[in-house]
Formats: C-alpha cells, structure tokens, sequence
C-alpha cells in the first residue's frame, strides 16, 4: 500500500492521514499547480491569439458577443449573451433561472445560424440543450454595488474608486460552469486527447478567462452609450484589480468524493511539488529572492482578503499572524542552512495554523517552476481503468486496506447520532445536491453515497461476521449493500489521496471545507463563506487580460503587487 | 433525442439506484450503458425495461444462486445487472478457464459492459454466446456476430461466458453523443426521480446553505 509514496528526494510524501483531514483541506490556497495557471501558461507558450468578431449590444446592454481563442491547432470561442435582468431576479443560486449574462464556450468559430441556434439555448440555461460543439455553459450575474459604480464613473469621465473596487473585486458572479457533457455539451472523452484539454477543467477556466475580458467590456460599452462625449475607458492597472466572482453552493462538494482518482492526482501534484523542494539541499540567493517577495505578497493578499463569516475571519486573523511570525522566522537566517526549506516546512508544521502551514506549502512552490510545473500534466485521470471490482482480493488483504484507510471510521461510534446528523441527497428542484438533518426531516431515504468512513466501518463489521468463501467476489454476492464501499477501498489502496479520512455526515461537518479545496486547485482567491455551505471566490483577479497575455508575466498575478514604494 | 455519453451514465445510475438496487449496482449500471452508448450499441431501451420489469423484486429473486459452471436466479430470471457484477467479479477465474453458463437471463446484451470490463481487468479476451449471437470482448474493444434481432432479445434461456481463443478485428468506443427514444428517456427520468428528495422551502435554504440576500 506504498502507492505513490516513492522519494522524490530526501523527504517523502506527507501521510494521507496528515493531509486528507477536512480542516487540512479546507485550509488549501492556489499554487503553480492551480488550473487557472496552467491555463495561462499554456496560453501565453504557446502565443495563442485573441479576437472578438462580434459585439452586438445595445445602450441598455442587450445582445450577443463573440470572443474566440486561437492557438496552434484550434480555435475556441466564448459566446455571450447579454440580457437586462429585472433585480427582484437576481439570485446567486443555482436554482435561479434568469441571469444578467449567459455563455458557452463553442469548439471552432461560430456562424450566424449557430449563435442564432444558442440564442435559443444558452440563456435558458439548465432548461436549454447545447450540442457537442459546446463544450461549457455558464451564467453571469452583475454586482450591482459596484458595476453601476463602474458605469457611472467611466460616463462621468472618472475612474472607479479603488477602495470600492477592491472591497468587491469583481463586475459579475457566475454562479455555475458547467463542463463535460452536462446539458448536451461534449464529453469529456471528447475533447481530452487535445493538448490544451489535458490538465483538469481547461475548457471551464478558458470560459471564465474570456467571460472576465466580457464583463469590462460590457462596462465600457454601457458607459460610452450613456455619455459618448464624456465616457472614459478604465486604466490598464485598474482594470486588472477586477476578476470574476463565483457563487458556489453545495453542488462542488459532492464532486470530489464522487471523483476519488482524480482527487487523488490532484492530491498527488502537490504534494510531489512539496516533497521535491522540500528534498533541496540548499537554496540560491534568486530563489530566496523570489520567495520573500511572495510571502510579502502573500501577506498583502490576507490583507485584502474580506469575509463577513466568523470562521473566515478567524482563520484571517490566525494567518495573518502566521504570516508575520513566518516573515520574522526568515528574517533570522534560517534559510542559509542546510535543507532550508524542509527545515522551514517542518518549522511551519510544529508552529503555525493549518490555514499558515498551507499558505507555506504553496509559496515553497513559487520560485520552483522548473521543478514542479510538469506535475500539472499527471492531474487528470482515467477513472474508468480504476473503475471495477477486484473480486478475486482474498478477504484479509482487503480487511488490512479498509485498516488502513479507514482505521479512523472504525474507532468511531457510529450509533451516536452526533456522528450520523447529517444526510446528503439530491433535491428535485434542478437536482441540486441538499444536506438535511437526519433525525429532523424526512429525507433517508434519499441519502446519496457520500459517507464513506460510515459505511467502511458497517461493510468491516459484516466482513468479521462472515464464514463463507474468502473472496471480496463472494461476500459482494451476499451484501451487494456493500459494493459502493468496497471499490472505494480498493480505490484507496491504489490511490492513497483518494479518500478524505474524515466524517463527512457529522453535525460538525463544514461542507466550505469540501468547496474550498476543489476551489483552490481552481485557482480561486479569496474565499468569502457566506454560510458553513456556501462560498465566494474570486477569480483571475490581478491576472493579464487576454490582449495582454503576449506581452505581460502570464504566471505572476495570483497574488497582487507590492505597492511602488516597497519594491 | 440526442443525449451525451455523461448523461446517459448519470440518468442509467440514478434510475437503477431508483428502481430499488444497491448503490453499487446503480454504479456498474451507469458505466454498462455508457459503453453501450458508446460503442453504438443502445442499451436505454433494455435497461429501462429491465428495471420496469423488476422494480420491487427482492435481491434474492434476482441474484445468481451459485454453482460452479450454471449461474441460476431463485425466480428463474437473472438481471443482467446483478449477474454482470458477479462475472467481472469473477473475471480472473473466467480468464484461468472456468467456463460460466448463465440463465435464463433477462436482456443478455446488458451483460456485455461487464464481460469488457473483466476484459479490461485481466487482459484476456472473453466471450459471450447465446443464440443467434457470438459477442467477442477483447481488452481494447468488441466484435459482434449475430442474426436479426437476437442481439436485443428480451431473455435467453442461456448465455455462454468463457475465455475466447479467437483474435478478430474489434472496434473501441466510441467519443461522441448518441441518440436515444425520449419514450426510453422519460420512462428512466421517472425512475431516476425516486432517488430526489421533494423540495420544500426549509431544505431550500437550509439544506442549500444560502438565503441571504445575492443582489450586491
């Protein structure tokens, strides 16, 4: 069961009961490894070109837009729909259905009849059909606090207050990107063999890319149509403070129980990138260089990172603390020793928070490109080959993996209702993935297989119980019950990310924690709770525009810039 | 209507998990009828009467009572479902030689996935027969024989299992979406929608997390 635990160097992977914790996960923040920056770093390497050959939108900001990719084989286009969003229907939740903008990214450079055919579609949303020339869909909806703001200012022939701007971050929030061949769209399969598709979620975060170049745009346009004679276009510096915001609710959480293999590699990525800096025996002046003007950077990031929530702004408050102690730790010398890094990690792990030690984690990353980049490509995953039953496992083997993936579901009572207090199902209304309370509404028996540690431990007790042929082959013939479980063990025994080890269904459960991890492999940035279920993010926020990739850092924007003055 | 391979995975698993059966049987059955889909092969049609046929039989109506070369059901029907997962659970020892004789059996062609994926597991190339078909399941695809319309035959008295020494020219799977009779579709909607939890108005900001207010 040492899958993936080969050295990388000197240090070897961290254990998957150290890391696969959900207060851990829920601890993550981006790195190299983060999707959206692979996106842009191939973009930029490969001198993809950006056009929009339609913007057709009138003075109240109703009609369509094109705005199409262009790299080395293919061509991809980013088709929007404007709309003028009464704002009683102006709703983050995936159940809404009307929003300010709708999108979907189409394979190749669409005709009139094709956008005419979308117009009928894309804003529909989930009651619309797309094709297999599409391969996202996506909705938008404006922040009223500050577009009308923007608008207003860019009319009146000023710029938009920085504060304002800062204190929101974004002119919309999608509230939903949908990929892999939800709706009609193309499967997966169908489009993975293409270079540009291999790391995880390209297409979806090509969308948002294109969908955030829209949305100033858009601004722009309206503020020209409301005062051609005075109207202003937005400062490059300034326009690039603005990302795209996202809404997300409980739909991610699912997602990455429900995908164990491919958790698994992104799990792996990192902690392979760790494991290799964590094994240099000493660092150059560049490098360290290079990581204090991160920290620094980072701790301006916390600064600016706003939530309303009370645990957020706990964990703000731990981080920055952890950010200034590890700033002093630094200063005092530490990395012209031996191992600086693996010293520092180690340092981190027995001084700092989760939140500190995993802002750590990715900052050892950042002057390591060369060295940890190419692990992107090792993040996506056949999850069929991983799919099926090894019914000829001898069942002591089998015991010995659910030991030791789930040792610490078997030590836990499972009859106290505390530890089974919640239910996760799936709502008929959109299909939206609920959690419920078990022992206060009716809904059991809708319960969707998203606890594993519970029914590790009831498939362990039923394996001790038994007498028949020793085989997993034969007890699956006798509690079928237990199928679901027993490929998510042999899963885990292959896979040693693949499975968080923790109680997913407890009344102390915070589902954030599930949202944020699959949020920060993303790319996303300030994480904003706005409920233990139900998070903000920004994204690309300080990143180049796509007219701007060619001749700016495509890789240097996830944290901001140092004012002038500290540089 | 046309539909991804993703969707019909998605609406195969939740219609089975619907139609009564374990979780990990809804699973296997989701993926069975993506690689029918994607091997051009339907499925829908005999998936949604299958599970039309046996919604509310009990596990043990259904599920092969073991000998070692006849796989028989205590109702005298086996669900290609139940005894598909058994096959590929036994794929290694299909692949050392044991041979597997299963029936009467519902939809055989349901059997197919199953009998690729012990493919797949062990390597080795398999063989299905019934009659009037010859399926031959090799790591990287499927060849098919067969006469009229014996491929989608509602039950067989008998269906072959065991290792092929043969080598023929197989096609992989398919990439691309695939059409299926909205009759077929609705009728797996309509299963598929047992496993929903009707929406109420507590579960709606409750159980989704949101209710303030998004209009900032």
């Amino acid at each position: 069961m040492s899958a993936g635990f080969e050295a990388t160097g000197r240090v070897t992977l961290r254990p998957p009961r150290l890391v696969m914790r959900l207060a851990r996960l829920g601890s993550l923040h981006q790195c190299r490894l983060s999707f959206m920056r692979v996106l842009l770093r191939r973009l930029q390497r490969e001198g993809w070109q950006f056009t929009r050959p339609v913007f057709d939108i009138d003075a109240r900001g109703v009609g369509s837009a094109v705005y199409s990719a262009s790299g080395p084989a293919r061509t991809y286009s980013l088709v929007c729909f404007a709309h003028d969003l009464p704002p009683e229907q102006r709703s983050d939740r995936v159940i809404a259905s009307a929003w300010d903008s709708t999108f979907t990214l189409f394979d190749g450079v669409p005709s009139e009849d094709d956008i005419a055919r979308l117009a009928q579609n894309v804003p529909k949303q989930e009651a619309g059909r797309v094709t297999s020339r599409e391969i996202s869909l996506s909705r938008a909806n404006r922040s009223v606090r500050l577009f009308e703001h923007v608008v207003a200012s860019l009319a009146a022939g000023r710029q938009p207050d920085l504060e304002r701007i800062e204190a929101v971050g974004y002119l919309m929030r999608t509230t939903a990107v949908y990929g892999s061949g939800k709706f009609g769209a193309v499967d997966r399969e169908g489009v993975a063999a293409r270079p540009e598709f291999a790391a995880p979620f390209q297409a979806e975060m090509l969308s948002v890319f294109l969908i955030r170049a829209f949305t100033l745009d858009l601004a722009e346009h309206l503020a020209r149509a409301r005062a051609p004679e005075t109207a202003v276009r937005i400062a490059p510096a300034l326009r690039r403070r603005f990302g795209v915001g996202n809404s997300t609710g409980l739909g991610l959480a699912p997602f990455i129980v429900n995908h164990p293999v491919l958790f698994n590699n992104w799990i792996t990525a990192r902690e392979k990138a760790l494991a290799r800096v964590r094994s240099l025996d000493g660092a150059g002046g560049i490098e360290v260089g290079r990581f204090c003007e991160m920290l620094a950077r980072a701790r301006l990031n916390a600064r600016q990172w706003r939530s309303e929530h009370p645990i957020q702004i706990a964990k703000l408050k731990q981080l920055d603390t952890d950010l200034a102690r590890l700033e002093a730790h630094v200063g005092s010398g530490v990395l012209r020793e031996p191992a600086p890094w693996d010293g520092l990690y180690r340092w981190a792990e027995e001084n700092l928070s989760l939140e500190g030690c995993e802002q750590l984690v990715s900052l050892l990353l950042e002057p390591y490109g060369d060295l940890v980049d190419d692990l992107a490509d090792a993040m996506s995953a056949d999850e069929a080959a991983a799919f099926w039953i090894d019914g000829a496992m001898e069942l002591g083997r089998f015991q010995a993996i659910v030991h030791d993936v789930y040792g610490w579901a078997l030590e836990c009572d499972w009859a106290d209702p505390v530890n089974i207090a919640r239910v996760w199902y799936v709502s008929e209304e959109k299909l939206e993935p609920r959690l419920g309370e078990r022992f206060e509404e009716p809904i059991e028996r809708f319960e969707q297989p998203l606890a594993p540690g519970r029914d590790a431990a009831a498939m362990h007790r039923d394996i001790e119980a038994w007498a028949g042929e020793p085989s997993v082959a034969a007890f699956l013939l006798h509690h079928p019950e237990h199928r679901h479980i027993a490929r998510r063990a042999q899963i885990a025994a292959r896979f040693p990310y693949a499975e968080i080890r923790d109680n997913t269904i407890s009344a102390t459960m915070l589902p954030i924690d599930l949202l944020r991890c699959k949020l920060s492999f993303f790319g996303a940035t300030h994480f904003d709770p706005r409920s233990d279920r139900w998070v903000r993010i920004n994204m690309f926020q300080n990143a180049p525009f796509p007219h701007e990739l060619a001749a700016a850092d495509a890789d240097d924007w996830t944290y901001p810039p140092l004012p002038e003055a500290t540089r | 209507m046309i539909v991804s391979l993703n969707e019909i995975e998605a609406m195969a698993k939740r219609a089975t998990r619907g139609a009564g059966h374990a979780w990990g049987f809804a699973e296997e059955a989701g993926k069975a009828a993506r690689w029918l889909a994607g091997h051009g092969l339907g499925g829908a049609e005999q998936l949604a009467a299958l599970l039309t046929e046996n919604d509310g039989a009990a596990y043990g109506e259904l599920v092969p009572i073991s000998g070692d070369r006849v796989w028989r059901a205590g109702s005298g029907r086996l669900s290609p479902l139940i005894a598909g997962a058994a096959l590929s659970d036994r794929a290694s020892e299909i692949a050392a030689g044991r041979e597997i004789n299963i029936g009467p059996i519902a939809f055989p062609l349901l059997l197919a996935p199953y009998a690729a994926a012990a493919a797949r597991l062990t390597g080795a190339t398999f063989e299905l027969t019934w009659a009037g078909v010859e399926i031959i399941l090799a790591p990287g695809g499927v060849a098919i024989e067969t006469a009229g319309s014996a491929l989608t035959a509602p039950w067989v008295v008998s269906v072959r299992c065991r290792r092929s020494g043969r080598t023929v020219v197989v096609r992989p799977a398919g990439t691309g979406a695939t059409t299926v009779d909205a009759g077929v579709w609705s009728q797996l909607g309509a299963l598929a929608h047992r496993t929903y939890a009707p929406a109420s108005e507590a579960s709606r900001i409750a159980g989704a997390g949101a209710g303030l207010t998004d209009n900032d």
